[in-house]
């Protein structure tokens, strides 16, 4: 086999894992390199994939990023600290919320401000709307990857609701600027807190339906069980978090296990599957997991609602400092991103109220860096499936 | 052979429930929702159904204090360039200057009764530019900048989105900044022209008064509180008693051994600096000796920052 | 009616010399530029929109209807491009052959009793056989694109056809054994209630074969499944699966020639719901049965009768189709093929064998 193939010129881009790969086979076949381009309804983004199949088969995929970097560390030492919080929602804009609380955490730790506890309640309350609605996108195109296109525009109906009410609360629909540094920017609305209540007595079944028409489909279920098996060492030397480290049987979430904020008073459950519809580490059991994990989030927005203090009068803006302008120093303070764990390390020079650095470590950079690991041997299918349950954004893998 | 026939099964269960979800919601299909708020109470009791809002003959209404476009109420702006300062991507141009004091009457007043002092050339913003966080409208001492819950501003050129909100024309800009000019000089030469005042003699109007209410009391004030006199023992202040404790320390500190300006005390609030000469114990209270004891330990664990006061 | 004159329009048409024979064919043609576009396009707009909680389209005309007629004048204005590098005679060839592969299985469907294009006494047989051309076509189409993804949906979507041909001609013959006649018009005779003595029971729906047989729903269900396979719609469209291949083999094309191939999908998409009609549900007979006095099969049953009930049969059918895509997901590769292999084919065995033994013992027509 190898005088045969010695002889011919294989293709450039025939490294070593493909050419083992047709020694192995024992074929005179030739590997095809195909593009999933930045412009490709599956990869959520503008993620390119470039591909080495035999066939239906991947032999090779290794993705090329920065399509969106926008330069979002550079741009922050360039801004006070208070103007960098929109900047911060636009790094994973599905979930801004998390990333501007994450930020602002902080940015609090540096300056060693206290933030009152009904803007802990406010804070804790959106975020895990947030939490619902960013899982909402990631369920429903999903769903379109895989092929069924109605779960995708019921779902996405009702994260129309959860904007509407963000835009009631604060202004905006999407990238809301809300939480800043020792609060927040508006105080809730009179009223906000039963529309949220009847929102989440109005979710909650149709959750359900959604879980009926796609999860427990068993087309959907042999599209994802088995695919793209994570194992659970595998994903921690990745450095993957969130629903990818729980998808693979890892009881870890940051809420639970480096607590902040009033996490620590709220009773939840760390979602982790069983292994009884899916494989522990496959596509569904990521799935399931963000699926079961807007319940949870359901379940804390209630408690919140029934334990934040009321205060009238309450100012959002008291701890809020007028000039930051710290000493210097540095912070690190981590949060649970829906797509993972956010960090932000943030150095002060004590000479301006500039930073002199802030880094962000993105949850889906590092997600997807295991992808190269999961494709290999999978079909083309499959890939979009795996690429899918990773649920990457690409403003957050770019920055 | 059994999972053989499991799985059939199973499929044929879910696929007939998917079934009936989808012509449950096309069964459905006769009603729709009507665009509301989420201020409404009735916004979650409506019948399920379509969902499609027909814009633009109906919108979903925004609230009102939604963050969309910008809009300056000129006629209030005193111009003071907050909101040029706090805005990330500085897309608010601002361009002003001062008002001679006979047209301060012509400029008016803004509605809220501030006094205008500036007059306001320019006054752009670019949309474009805009992210739409809303941190200029929070400075603005008059409120007259807003962000206002119209959403659908669309234009066919670029530049069209740069909003012109300043009310000037060129000639009458031009004409003030002129006039302006002719003032300062006046000024200039009037003050060159002007007699010194005597040695002593108060140089701000409240160094005069000051001086003034201080003559009528004591008659042994030799210097007045703007002059700095370095030998002459300083009025004590109020202050803390750690503040205290430290100015003592320092006191001592510049007694003893090197000559210390004004500036190396300052260095030494700030930055890292260890003190090179040993600090002779002052006269403390053992409280004040206790607290100045933390307030050491924490210094030089944190490499002599201090927190911000 | 004691018995049914068939082929009257059919008949009178032919002989009127070539003008008539023109006309027969292009009955059919117009009958299908119609429907794709009412009943196809528009239709699959509207029912995957009221599935979805959407409207659809509604602004082109009163609810949306000249929404169609507006998308088939833009797509005939575009400029016919043929990208460079393309093979140019397999590129242009293919979505003809794909459409003539669709559009010549109208020749057997009888559109009620007095119309058929061509009343061949084993009009089933070459259905099933000239349904198989567009295979090529579409092998045609994915290479002479010159694009890698088309390609791997044209190789895709011949597979897929191919081998789902196997389950749905083994379904095909359950309902020929009960007729005991490949032509058209003598599986739909067979149904009609019609006795030896040239009299009719009148019992309309449960003359349908699907009522004849315990196994009949089976051959039904195989050949429904089948045929979606047949004509590439979900959940067996991964030819065209959007999300993955763009578009698949037809990734390439604009214009006219996608409106070509569009079209011949929807072609198909009526003609495997005339097939399982006719073959199960009666075809052009009418469904009401004579309710004592009431004499509504007698009524509901003529030419004009006929052309309604085999095309409401037809929608019904492509309703189904429709509902079933907006509501699964895509099968993969393999699992489409298990699905074909180890599933679908040891049951349309089993059926086979058992409508035999049904018909040699219980109806004893054989």
């Amino acid at each position: 086999m190898a005088e045969v193939l010695e002889g011919k010129k294989l293709s450039s881009y025939a490294e070593v894992g493909a050419t083992q790969y047709v020694l192995e086979r024992g074929l005179d076949t030739d590997v095809m390199v195909l593009n999933m381009g930045p412009q490709h309804p599956a990869t959520h983004g503008v993620l390119r994939v470039e591909l080495i199949t035999d066939g239906e088969i991947v032999v090779k995929a290794t993705p090329y990023i920065g399509y969106l970097h926008r330069c979002f560390e550079k741009h922050a030492e360039a801004l006070e600290y208070q103007m960098t919080i929109p900047y911060t929602d636009r790094m994973d804009y599905l979930s801004a919320m998390n990333n501007e609380w994450v930020y602002c955490m902080a940015v609090e730790k540096l300056l060693k401000i206290e933030v009152p506890r009904r803007i802990e309640f406010m804070r804790v309350i959106v975020a895990e709307l947030n939490r619902i609605a960013s899982h909402i996108v990631a369920i429903g195109t999903y769903g379109l990857d895989i092929g069924a296109f109605t779960p995708f525009l019921h779902t996405f109906h009702d994260r129309e609701h959860i904007m509407n009410l963000l835009e009631w609360l604060c202004g905006a629909r999407m990238l809301y600027n809300y939480i800043w540094v020792g609060g927040v920017s508006h105080d809730f609305p009179p009223k906000f807190k039963e529309r949220v209540a009847e929102f989440l007595k109005y979710y909650k079944p149709r959750v359900d339906e959604m879980n009926n028409l796609l999860t427990q489909n068993e087309l959907f279920v042999q599209r994802t069980r088995g695919v793209g098996v994570l194992p659970a060492d595998v994903a921690i030397n990745y450095g993957c978090s969130g629903p990818m480290l729980r998808g693979s049987g890892v009881k870890w979430d940051l809420r639970r296990n480096v607590p902040y904020s009033i996490y620590p008073e709220l009773e939840f459950d760390v979602v982790v599957p069983k292994g009884d519809l899916s494989i522990i580490g496959d596509c569904l059991s990521r799935h399931l997991v963000r699926c079961y994990e807007i319940y949870e989030s359901i379940k804390i927005i209630e408690q919140c609602l029934d334990k934040m203090p009321e205060e009238p009068g309450f100012d959002p803006h008291k701890a809020v400092p007028k000039r930051i302008k710290p000493q210097a120093g540095e912070a690190i303070a981590r949060g649970e991103n829906p797509r993972g764990e956010l960090a932000y390390y943030i150095i002060a020079d004590g000479k301006g109220v500039k930073p002199y650095r802030v880094k962000a470590r993105a949850p889906s950079f590092s997600n997807l860096s295991v992808l190269p690991e999961l494709a290999k041997g999978t079909l083309i299918s499959d890939l979009v499936a795996i690429v899918g349950s990773i649920d990457i954004v690409l403003g957050d893998v770019d920055r | 052979m059994s999972s053989y026939f499991g799985t059939i099964k199973r499929g044929a269960e879910t696929v007939l429930g998917g079934l009936k979800i989808t012509i449950e919601h096309f069964a459905r299909a006769t009603k729709r929702r009507t665009p509301l708020s989420a201020q409404e109470d009735t916004y979650f009791k409506q019948p399920l159904g379509l969902v499609t809002i027909q814009y633009p003959s109906e919108a979903i209404p925004t609230p009102p204090f939604s963050r969309y476009r910008l809009h300056n109420d000129a006629a209030d702006c005193i111009a003071c360039d907050q909101c040029a300062r706090a805005c990330p991507v500085q897309c608010i141009t601002i361009k002003s200057f001062k008002a001679t004091p006979d047209d301060i009457e012509e400029l008016g007043t803004t509605s809220d009764g501030s006094k205008k002092k500036l007059w306001l050339e320019q006054f752009d913003i670019d949309m474009a530019k805009c992210m739409y966080c809303g941190y200029c409208t929070y400075p603005c001492p008059t409120e007259c900048l807003t962000m206002t819950p119209v959403h659908d501003f669309s234009e066919f050129d670029r530049s069209n989105f740069i909003y012109h909100f300043g009310a000037m024309t060129k000639a009458k800009a031009a004409e003030k900044r002129a006039k302006l000019a002719k003032y300062e000089e006046e000024e200039k030469a009037k003050k060159a022209a002007a007699p010194k005042p005597a040695a002593g003699a108060a140089r701000t109007p409240l160094a005069a008064k000051a001086a003034a209410t201080k003559a009528e009391p004591t008659a042994a004030a030799t210097e007045t509180p703007a002059a700095p006199a370095a030998d002459a023992p300083k009025p004590a202040p109020k202050l803390s008693p750690m503040m205290a404790a430290k100015m003592a320390a320092k006191k001592v500190e510049t007694s003893e051994g090197t000559a210390a300006p004004a500036g190396e005390a300052k260095a030494a609030d700030s930055a890292a600096t260890p003190a090179d000469a040993p600090k002779p114990a002052p006269k403390l209270s053992p409280m004040m000796q206790k607290k100045l004891a933390e307030a050491e330990a924490k210094r030089k664990a944190e490499g002599g920052g201090e927190t911000n006061a | 009616m004691p018995s049914v004159e068939l082929n009257q329009w059919s008949n009178w048409l032919s002989e009127l010399g070539v003008p008539g024979l023109l006309l027969i064919p292009a009955i059919p043609l117009v009958f299908i530029a119609v429907y794709a576009l009412y009943a196809g396009v528009y239709g699959e707009r509207k029912v995957s929109a009221f599935i979805q909680d959407r409207i659809g389209p509604n602004e082109t005309g009163k609810w949306g209807l000249l929404q169609t007629i507006a998308d088939i004048l833009k797509l005939i204005q575009k400029e016919d491009v043929v990208p460079a590098a393309a093979d140019k005679t397999l590129y242009v060839l293919g979505p003809i052959i794909i459409f003539v592969g669709a559009f010549a299985a109208y020749a057997v469907l009888p559109f009620g009793p007095a119309f058929i294009g061509a009343d061949l006494n084993v009009g089933i047989f070459y259905a099933v056989s000239i349904v198989s051309i567009e295979a090529v076509g579409i092998l045609m189409a994915g290479w002479g694109s010159n694009n890698k993804w088309s390609l791997f949906g044209a190789v895709r979507s011949v597979a897929q056809i191919v081998s789902y041909e196997i389950p749905a001609g083994l379904a095909i013959l359950c309902g020929v054994m009960m007729a005991g006649t490949l032509s058209m018009h003598g599986i739909t005779l067979a149904q009609s209630g019609l006795q030896a003595d040239g009299t009719n029971n009148g019992l309309g729906i449960l003359n349908f074969f699907i009522f004849q047989s315990p196994v009949a729903w089976l051959a039904f269900l195989i050949y429904f499944i089948a045929s979606l396979a047949e004509c590439n719609r979900a959940p067996f469209d991964i030819p065209e699966a959007e999300s993955e291949l763009v578009s698949g083999y037809f990734t390439e094309y604009g214009g006219m020639k996608f409106a070509m191939i569009f079209l011949a999908e929807y072609a198909s998409m009526f003609m495997v719901s005339v097939i399982i009609s006719t073959l199960f549900l009666g075809g052009w007979n009418s469904p009401l049965p004579n309710l004592g006095p009431l004499l509504l099969n007698e009524w509901t049953n003529g030419p004009i009768w006929g052309v309604f009930w085999i095309v409401t049969k037809g929608f019904f059918f492509i309703f189904v189709q429709m509902w079933v895509r907006w509501t699964l997901p895509r099968f993969r590769v393999d699992q489409l093929m298990y699905l074909c292999w180890k599933v679908l084919t040891p049951f349309a065995m089993v059926a086979l064998v058992a409508t035999a033994f049904w018909e040699m013992y219980v109806r004893n027509t054989m």
